[in-house]
């Protein structure tokens, strides 16, 4: 959806709203449910796409205050757009707290902590179908550092200039991406054989230090855990535009190949309407694979399952095998069995032990990397 | 052969060497089982001879204790009791084992008779001095004044330094303890846990208490009955086993077979003597002597016994406080809002005659801990009218509390847990043979049938309660619909018709047809909170719901006055006039909704 067709929008919808009122009649909000139980994949598509199912919010007393909340800030949200101003969700959150402090009328409406807010925001993209950068919210997103000797980046900037990035300008200094990928042209100076996004943003930065740049025609990416919106449209701008082979480099555990891996490559149930945009569905797994652990020795150790987190990770994992579409599709069977393995097993083990091969050799981990893509070794 | 010569020990060596099974586990733990041994045979004593108990404690540190952290502390307990003649007092305090209640198949605190002397041991073992008993019996001229000692050898009490002594009614006995311990006084495991336990479950009790550092509290008695201790009946075939069965028969010696089960068993009539023919018994077998049975046809006997329904065991042999002392005593808890008391039929469980009473108050004024508006309910375990304070988890109690959905009553409650909000569960369980988990009777052993029969009884208390949390919510849910109608209609219409930049008109018309729609869910939240309104009131009228508009406090409330659930509204000053009002509406159907409810359980 286009940013400029939003207020035309919702001003239907509150024109719609107060007919509905006028004659008596219950308005209601319908928004797509953005949940596992209303997602579909199909390896034609790539990525997690919405279902039939909608949440429908009727007023009646109990919901009058969601309503009220929502048609508040969409009000405050398409001033914005009509301004061109733009917020992050924090700045909404003390914007709508200003509001409400010069009207004491709109008190009722105050929000106690920003996850009230946030939640008001994702719910009027659902309802509008539209992304948050759509209404002029943009996230404080992080990872995405990305480094390249080849990749030439245009940005058009709101007010129509261009501004050019050469990466192989910026020396050890990376390229942080926006979450607006749709304002971006990718040009490669020279053939570029592959893209890496690696799961530690820490590891990527040692990479470029040791020169994995200049001696791979290569774009680095440092994902910084589960990838953020601006992480995802960059992978995804990368994949359309440069077409090369995009590989993800991370730990071998439940929490990355279910979470930050399926994320990366076909979004996530809790942003369906907008996986189209911010997923690379063919960004293939390359490590850690449990056959590295043996062919290379590699020390992995047991998942402690009295760690919450950890067990948390392996009730997800368990659930993502009987519940999420993409792992049920047969075109990921190979995935759903590397988590079916880290389930059984429940051993885990780290992307930096790849440093332990030879440990006075700096560039171990980049030659294995590079073997790896060479003999075709990833998932 | 084995080299070592294989010597025998007393009975006292034994308990001295293993005083962690009794209770003497931690220098905190030493300090309450002293106080509490005392205070439990002060009661069974005032109980026994019909005397309204007048209990004085006094707990002061008195330095430093010989043990490693541990104080030097003064347990003083004295009470208006019968008193003790001079040669019980050794037996009593001195032996182990020496008790006029073991087995006998009576609701009394104590059974075995280990309690007291493994209290004396203890001082003697930590401050090399036995316990100060001073007793007069009401044929003593004045009382006397004795120190016992443990003779650990040969378990026998030994009696030293005897003289006049002093006390403060015309009878009675005081003990006097210097012990090593720890004094804890809140929390599980707590003195005042304790004391104030010991007076919710014992309404006739008046109590004085000082405890370190604080000025003396008492606690007076909210019921002037004391409880009939019931005499041991003779035993329910039901609840014994072969071999016990078989024993029996040999304590009546010659008699036909058929007398015999109706007199040396309760419950057992010449209706039942003809069910037993009609389950298989053979008749003649009826008429034969008892010692000419065999063992094959007491096997018979007894199968057929067993098949047979009987009478529940005679409740005459199970005491409990009744709903009337209960409902009186839970008041002395705190500020409490309203609550809810079920005092369950006597019925079997594991064999064994058990009656089970339940109290469930909502408090006020608790911020954090257990019973505040976060936490855990406060969980208060009697057994036979003593607060079991340590292990709660283990027992029987508390896995019944946890298997109670109160959600469903208006409780929050996690899954498989105790339930949320400043409540006081209060359960009771008395029986002359109650299965404990230790000697130090601290748990109680939860068997499947304990577990249903006192899940029942809470069942019960939630569903009363229920009735008028039900109608708090309701409350709730239409003053919170009046606030938000109020506060969101107008902000929602002003938000859309400046995004529409609708003119006034379509405001007003907007406004109209909001209120209209908010007015019918506001219609059915009054009509949802009449209907609860009147279940609540229903209830009040059948008695089982009482509201008491003023401050009152538990003395001035009737005696007869026996409430499933009542709702306390305090208010900031006493009106006498309207309370007296008040009270005479619940008066007289109380009672009959307390017989109904027996009936009906």
């Amino acid at each position: 959806m286009r940013s400029d067709s939003i207020p035309k929008i919702s001003k239907d919808l509150c024109n719609k709203m107060l007919a509905d009122l006028e004659n008596a009649r219950r308005p209601i909000l319908e928004a797509i449910k953005c949940s596992l139980d209303n997602s579909n994949y199909s390896p034609k598509v790539g990525y997690l796409t919405p279902g039939d199912k909608k949440v429908r919010t009727e007023l009646n007393v109990s919901s009058v205050q969601k309503m009220s909340r929502a048609i508040f800030l969409l009000e405050v949200l398409l001033r914005n757009i009509d301004t061109g101003a733009v917020n992050t969700k924090r700045e909404l959150y003390y914007i709508a707290k200003g509001e409400v402090k010069h009207d004491p009328h709109l008190k009722p409406l105050d929000f106690q902590d920003q996850s009230e807010s946030d939640s008001v925001i994702d719910f009027i993209c659902e309802m509008l179908e539209c992304y948050r950068e759509d209404l002029n919210c943009y996230a404080n997103d992080r990872g995405g550092q990305t480094y390249s000797n080849q990749l030439v980046v245009t940005e058009t900037l709101p007010d129509g200039t261009k501004a050019v990035v050469d990466l192989g300008s910026l020396g050890t200094s990376p390229f942080q991406p926006k979450n607006r990928p749709q304002s971006l042209q990718l040009k490669a100076k020279k053939k570029i054989d592959f893209c890496l996004v690696v799961e530690s943003e820490g590891t990527a930065n040692t990479f470029v230090a040791n020169g994995f740049c200049k001696r791979n025609n290569s774009i680095l990416i440092g994902a910084q855990g589960v990838p953020s919106n601006a992480v995802r449209g960059w992978a995804k701008l990368i994949q359309d535009q440069l077409k090369v082979p995009i590989f993800f480099f991370g730990d071998l555990d439940a929490y990355t190949i279910q979470n930050i891996y399926r994320t990366l490559k076909a979004g996530s149930a809790a942003s369906l309407i907008r996986n189209s945009d911010f997923s690379a569905p063919d960004v293939h797994f390359l490590g850690v694979l449990p056959e590295d652990i043996k062919k290379y020795d590699l020390s992995d150790y047991p998942v402690k399952e009295t760690d919450v987190s950890e067990a948390r990770a392996l009730k997800k994992a368990a659930d993502a095998l009987k519940n999420d579409p993409f792992f049920q599709d047969k075109r990921n069977k190979h995935l759903s069995k590397l988590l079916e393995w880290l389930l059984k097993n429940k051993r885990r083990c780290e992307q930096q032990a790849f440093f332990m091969v030879d440990p006075r050799d700096p560039t171990m981990p980049e030659k294995i990397i590079v073997e790896k893509i060479k003999k075709g070794i990833y998932l | 052969m084995a080299k070592d010569k294989i010597t025998s020990s007393s009975t006292a060596e034994y308990f001295s060497k293993n005083l962690q099974q009794v209770g003497f586990s931690s220098p905190t733990k030493a300090v309450l089982t002293t106080l509490k041994e005392s205070v439990d045979n002060s009661l069974d004593a005032c109980e026994e001879q019909g005397i309204l108990p007048e209990i004085s404690v006094q707990i002061e540190k008195l330095g430093v204790g010989t043990l490693k952290n541990t104080d030097l502390i003064r347990i003083k307990v004295e009470d208006n009791g019968p008193g003790l003649s001079l040669d019980d007092v050794p037996k009593v305090f001195g032996e182990y084992l020496a008790s006029s209640k073991f087995g006998r198949g009576r609701c009394s605190r104590g059974q075995q008779g280990i309690g007291i002397s493994a209290a004396t041991t203890w001082a003697q073992l930590t401050s090399a001095k036995g316990v100060t008993v001073v007793t007069k019996t009401k044929t003593m001229r004045q009382p006397v004044q004795v120190q016992v000692a443990v003779d650990i050898k040969h378990n026998k009490g030994l009696l030293k330094e005897k003289k006049d002594g002093k006390l403060k009614g015309p009878h009675g006995l005081s003990v006097e303890f210097i012990i090593d311990g720890r004094i804890q006084l809140q929390g599980e495991g707590g003195l005042i846990t304790y004391l104030t336990g010991t007076a919710l479950v014992n309404p006739h009790l008046t109590l004085h208490y000082t405890l370190p550092e604080q000025k003396t509290i008492t606690i007076p008695r909210v019921s002037n009955e004391s409880p009939d201790v019931p005499n041991a009946t003779e035993p329910h075939p039901h609840t014994m086993k072969l071999g016990e069965f078989i024993a029996h028969s040999h304590l009546f010696g010659r008699m036909a077979l058929k007398a015999w089960l109706k007199k040396g068993f309760s419950r057992i009539s010449d209706n039942s003597l003809a069910e037993f023919v009609k389950n298989g018994l053979d008749k003649k077998m009826l008429d034969l002597s008892v010692d000419k049975v065999s063992e094959t046809q007491f096997k018979d006997i007894f199968s057929v016994i067993h098949k047979t329904e009987l009478m529940s065991p005679s409740t005459k042999s199970v005491m409990t406080i009744g709903e009337a002392s209960f409902s009186k005593s839970v008041r002395r808890l705190g500020e409490v809002d309203f609550f809810s008391v079920v005092t369950r039929r006597p019925s079997i469980c594991d064999y064994k005659p058990v009656a089970v009473e339940v109290a469930v108050a909502r408090l006020k004024g608790l911020s954090k801990g257990e019973g505040s508006d976060d936490g855990p309910v406060q969980v208060l375990r009697f057994a036979n009218r003593v607060p079991l304070q340590f292990d709660k988890s283990a027992c029987a109690m508390v896995k019944a509390i946890e298997s109670v959905n109160w959600r469903s009553y208006g409780l929050q409650q996690p899954k498989d847990s105790l339930p949320l909000g400043p409540y006081v569960i209060a359960v009771s369980l008395v029986s002359p043979f109650i299965k404990f988990k230790n000697a130090s009777k601290e748990t109680i052993d939860a068997s499947d049938e304990l577990v249903e029969e006192l899940r029942r009884t809470l069942i019960q208390a939630g569903q009363r309660l229920s009735r008028h949390i039900k109608k708090e919510h309701r409350e709730q849910d239409l003053e919170n619909k009046l606030r938000y109608i109020e506060q969101f209609c107008p902000i929602l219409v002003d938000c859309l018709c400046r995004i529409t930049q609708a003119p006034d008109k379509r405001k007003k018309k907007a406004t109209e047809g909001l209120e209209k729609i908010l007015g019918r869910d506001l219609t059915v939240a009054k009509k949802e909170f009449k209907e609860a309104d009147l279940a609540a009131k229903e209830a009040a009228a059948k008695g089982k719901i009482q509201i008491i508009k003023d401050e009152e406090t538990p003395e001035e409330s009737p005696e007869e006055n026996t409430p499933e659930v009542e709702v306390v509204e305090k208010k900031a000053k006493a009106k006498p006039k309207s309370a007296a009002k008040a009270k005479p509406a619940a008066k007289g159907k109380s009672k009959s909704s307390v017989s109904k409810e027996k009936s009906a359980s």
